[in-house]
């Protein structure tokens, strides 16, 4: 039997990284005294996994992490532990038991939605969203494992608003295959905005997707 | 005046290494709300926030301060030099991390003084503040507040502190923080607050006392001038360990501490007289926990924090009467928690092999002794009752119960110390190299590392030591030289030594009088800052204060004191007596050891306070 955690990573905590994140957790399930397995090995430690890591900087609404179990117990009960043993900071928004068999959320992972507030240029910047999203082709220079790459991320935006004075909704593609992070987008949106940098913005992930849209944790 | 804001920080913070060390909002951390609290205490450690949280001192004070209804504690550390310099520019005051409440809202700053070096931190953490950093220009808000072992040579920060809190804290903070409530609610000014605390016992309050000095710069005098202050500020004692308050949750940080563990202190204090050791001679008399309360408190930890190491802390962990129940009942409990337990602090004449298996069972950590100087007639004079049998027994056993990593902790320019000591080091690497190689192959663990280390004798305040000279830079990096030259014959040696620069700064604050104060400010007027991280070590800066002040460092590290000489620390009674201290000297000349005063008293002249030498 395997937990999924929902978990929200507020504000505050938003300049933690994905280590010391994954570290809190695990420390905080070992206070939860929920039935967790552990893995074999001369250093054994919990098998933890993410959905996917949340950058330095970046708060979340519902992040996805699952736990697999070494006994039964139910959602209710699973999730009134952990909750007593997570920081305010960290709380926990929804568990689901799934089969051992379920696939791994990391595996079914295909997009997610972030919330950007913008710092300053705002204006400008939202300004320049449906000029972006009527362009066939979007070039932007991707980092990735094997060095800087030019690659096209428009087929990767499937959705960018701006809502309000300063703040950009968006979804994009994240997983395996494709990964547009917020930054690219951000630079794309700036260079079509005309501003000489990237202004400061906050950024919030909201929702993490997988197959149709669907969130992640509902699949 | 500088204003916090909460926009600004996060500006900040986008831009500045390791931000989560400013943002708080850990396992355990108490939030109380700020303007509801009587009495607002910000603990501050002055050192970055990796250091400080890996501090038991802070842990215990945090939790008897918060335990008060009425009273609120919250944490600060030493920004890094980059976030420090970020927020003078946006002209951000330093902030609490609990309630981000700027310090100078606090009706208490204090400081915990865990070494000397830390001394500039300290100016620069009033002044990102937004605090003068003289006591005489204050007026109004915070008092500032200092304690812990460096607070026993109070003077170098005399001119800076309001109020030091000399020995135990326990009842002491309990104490000061309500003497200052039921000050606040009289509406007491702050003298009148100041007086009324420098009653309590402990307290010392550096501004009702008065220090003159002969031409030769040596100290003439020191009294009292006012009625509140006493002659003698005298130690306080905690009596009963085990009853007193302990913290049953610890903040558990998200950035990795450099100590990120539950720590147990199972004693405190240390009866075996090592004639350089200042903790074994201020933290007497030896009082331990018992393993039931231990347990308790272990297993509260473990719920509070889900931390995966026990340690077990005190200044002789193999002295401590029950330490292979302890470690039993440890290892067993948490085996399955997959919780280890560590033992640092093991002198070697006390290895018990039975403990060591126990602690290795969950997970191995490396092995640290201490051996102190390379010859026996040497470790006579400094009273380190270890032989060179005790080691190697020590090692032996180790080696065949699985451990191949030891370090081995040296001092060099010890009082007495020759060329033969150096040589003698080499020898015991020696020695314990052929120890691993005498453990059967297929009983020791594979990749033999051997780490020895060695610093630089800093003579303290309140050791039989404390009238030696140092020895100067040049002796100093001759000696390393040498040491180098010795272990770099002994093969499989790794080796590694302190900054004598950082050795000799340390000699003059430890030692140093209220004149020192001013060396301090000029340095940190100079930009020195975090000095004991290398990277910021600002050598030239400190040399130019010297320079600055027309103060001589060598007055302070290289001059013997002679019998009749005041010293700046004098007048706190800290339990060891000059008498005593002086005997001390006379025999170590002599390479005479003294035994541990549990076999039979040494008049210390911890006797005369009541009820403390139990045994």
């Amino acid at each position: 039997m395997k937990m999924l955690v929902i978990f929200e990573k507020k504000e505050r905590l938003r300049h933690v990284g994905h280590l010391d994140l994954m570290r809190a957790m695990q420390r905080a399930l070992r206070r939860s005294s929920v039935p967790i397995a552990f893995s074999k090995g001369f250093n054994p430690h919990l098998l933890v996994t993410f959905a996917a890591p949340l950058s330095v900087g970046m708060a979340g609404r519902r992040e996805v992490m699952e736990v697999p179990l070494s006994d039964e117990i139910s959602e209710s009960d699973f999730r009134e532990k952990l909750s007593a043993a997570l920081p305010p900071e960290l709380p926990c928004v929804a568990v689901r038991a799934v089969d051992d068999r379920h696939p791994a959320p990391m595996a079914l992972l295909q997009a997610a939605g972030y919330r950007i507030c913008v710092k300053d240029h705002a204006p400008e910047l939202l300004a320049a969203v449906p000029a972006l999203m009527e362009r066939k082709e979007v070039m932007a220079l991707r980092k990735t494992k094997s060095g800087e790459k030019l690659t096209d991320i428009r087929p990767m935006i499937y959705d960018l608003r701006a809502e309000g004075e300063d703040t950009l909704l968006c979804i994009l593609a994240l997983c395996e295959a494709a990964t547009c992070k917020p930054e690219l987008l951000l630079d794309a949106l700036t260079e079509q905005a005309g501003l000489p940098e990237r202004p400061r913005v906050l950024c919030t992930r909201t929702q993490l997707y997988g197959e149709g849209m669907q969130p992640l944790e509902s699949l | 005046m500088k204003e916090f804001s909460e926009e600004r920080l996060e500006k900040l913070l986008d831009n500045v290494l390791k931000p989560s060390r400013y943002t708080g909002g850990e396992m355990n951390a108490v939030m109380k709300p700020f303007d509801q609290a009587e009495i607002t205490f910000a603990f501050c450690f002055p050192d970055s926030y990796e250091v400080g949280m890996s501090h038991l001192g802070i842990k215990i004070l945090y939790d008897i301060i918060n335990r008060q209804p009425w009273a609120l504690c919250e944490r600060v550390f030493t920004p890094w030099p980059d976030m420090a310099d970020a927020m003078r520019r946006e002209e951000l005051p330093l902030f609490s991390l609990e309630s981000r409440t700027p310090l100078r809202q606090f009706d208490i700053v204090g400081f915990t003084l865990q070494y000397e070096m830390c001394y500039t931190n300290i100016l620069e953490m009033l002044d990102l503040a937004d605090i003068p950093l003289f006591s005489k220009d204050r007026t109004e808000g915070p008092i500032i507040m200092a304690g812990g072992p460096c607070a026993y040579n109070p003077e170098p920060l005399a001119p800076f502190v309001d109020v030091f809190q000399i020995g135990d804290g326990e009842e002491m903070m309990v104490e000061v923080i309500e003497c200052m409530r039921a000050c606040k609610q009289a509406g007491k000014t702050r003298l009148e607050t100041l007086r009324a605390l420098a009653k309590i016992e402990g307290v010392y309050v550096p501004a009702f006392y008065e220090a003159t000095y002969h031409e030769d710069g040596t100290l003439a005098a020191f009294t009292p001038t006012d009625p509140a202050a006493p002659a003698i500020v005298r130690r306080r004692v905690l009596l009963n360990l085990d009853s007193a308050a302990y913290p049953s949750a610890f903040v558990v940080p998200y950035t990795e501490a450099i100590h990120d563990r539950i720590v147990l202190e199972i004693m405190r204090g240390c009866t075996k007289g090592c004639r350089f050791c200042q903790a074994g001679m201020l933290y007497r008399p030896v009082r331990e926990r018992s393993v039931e309360t231990l347990l308790r408190q272990a297993e509260e930890l473990e719920n509070a924090t889900g931390y995966e190491e026990i340690s077990l802390s005190s200044l002789s962990s193999g002295d401590y009467t029950h330490l292979t129940e302890l470690v039993c009942a440890l290892t067993e409990r948490y085996a399955e928690k997959k919780v280890s337990v560590s033992l640092p602090s093991m002198r070697l004449d006390s290895i018990v092999k039975q403990s060591l298996e126990e602690a290795q069972k969950v997970r191995k950590s490396g092995l640290t002794l201490a051996p102190e100087a390379g010859t026996q007639r040497l470790r006579d004079v400094i009273n380190k009752g270890v032989t060179e049998d005790d080691l190697i027994r020590a090692v032996t056993d180790a080696f065949e119960s699985g451990w191949s990593t030891v370090k081995l902790y040296f001092m060099i320019g010890l009082p007495t110390e020759t060329d033969e000591d150096l040589q003698g080091i080499g020898h015991l690497a020696q020695d314990v190299i052929s120890a691993y190689f005498s453990v059967p192959r297929n009983v020791r663990a594979k990749g033999l590392r051997i780490t020895c280390s060695a610093s630089t004798f800093v003579p303290k305040p309140f050791t039989p030591f404390q009238w030696q000279p140092q020895d100067t830079l040049p002796q100093i990096k001759e000696k390393q030289a040498r040491l180098g030259e010795i272990l770099h014959q002994v093969k499989g040696i790794n080796f590694n030594w302190h900054e004598p620069e950082l050795s000799m700064l340390e000699a003059c604050f430890s030692r140093g009088d209220r004149r020192m104060a001013d060396v301090l400010y000029a340095a940190w007027k100079n930009g020195c800052r975090m000095d004991s991280w290398s990277e910021f070590m600002n050598f030239e800066g400190w040399l130019q204060a010297f320079d600055q002040c027309g103060i001589d460092p060598a007055f302070y590290a290289n001059r013997p004191r002679g019998e009749k000489e005041l010293l700046p620390w004098d007048f706190i009674d800290a339990g060891v007596t000059r008498a005593f201290l002086w005997r001390e000297w006379q025999r170590a000349q002599r390479a005479e050891v003294t035994p541990d005063c549990r076999l039979g008293c040494q008049g210390c002249g911890l006797r005369r306070f009541e009820g403390v030498c139990a045994e």
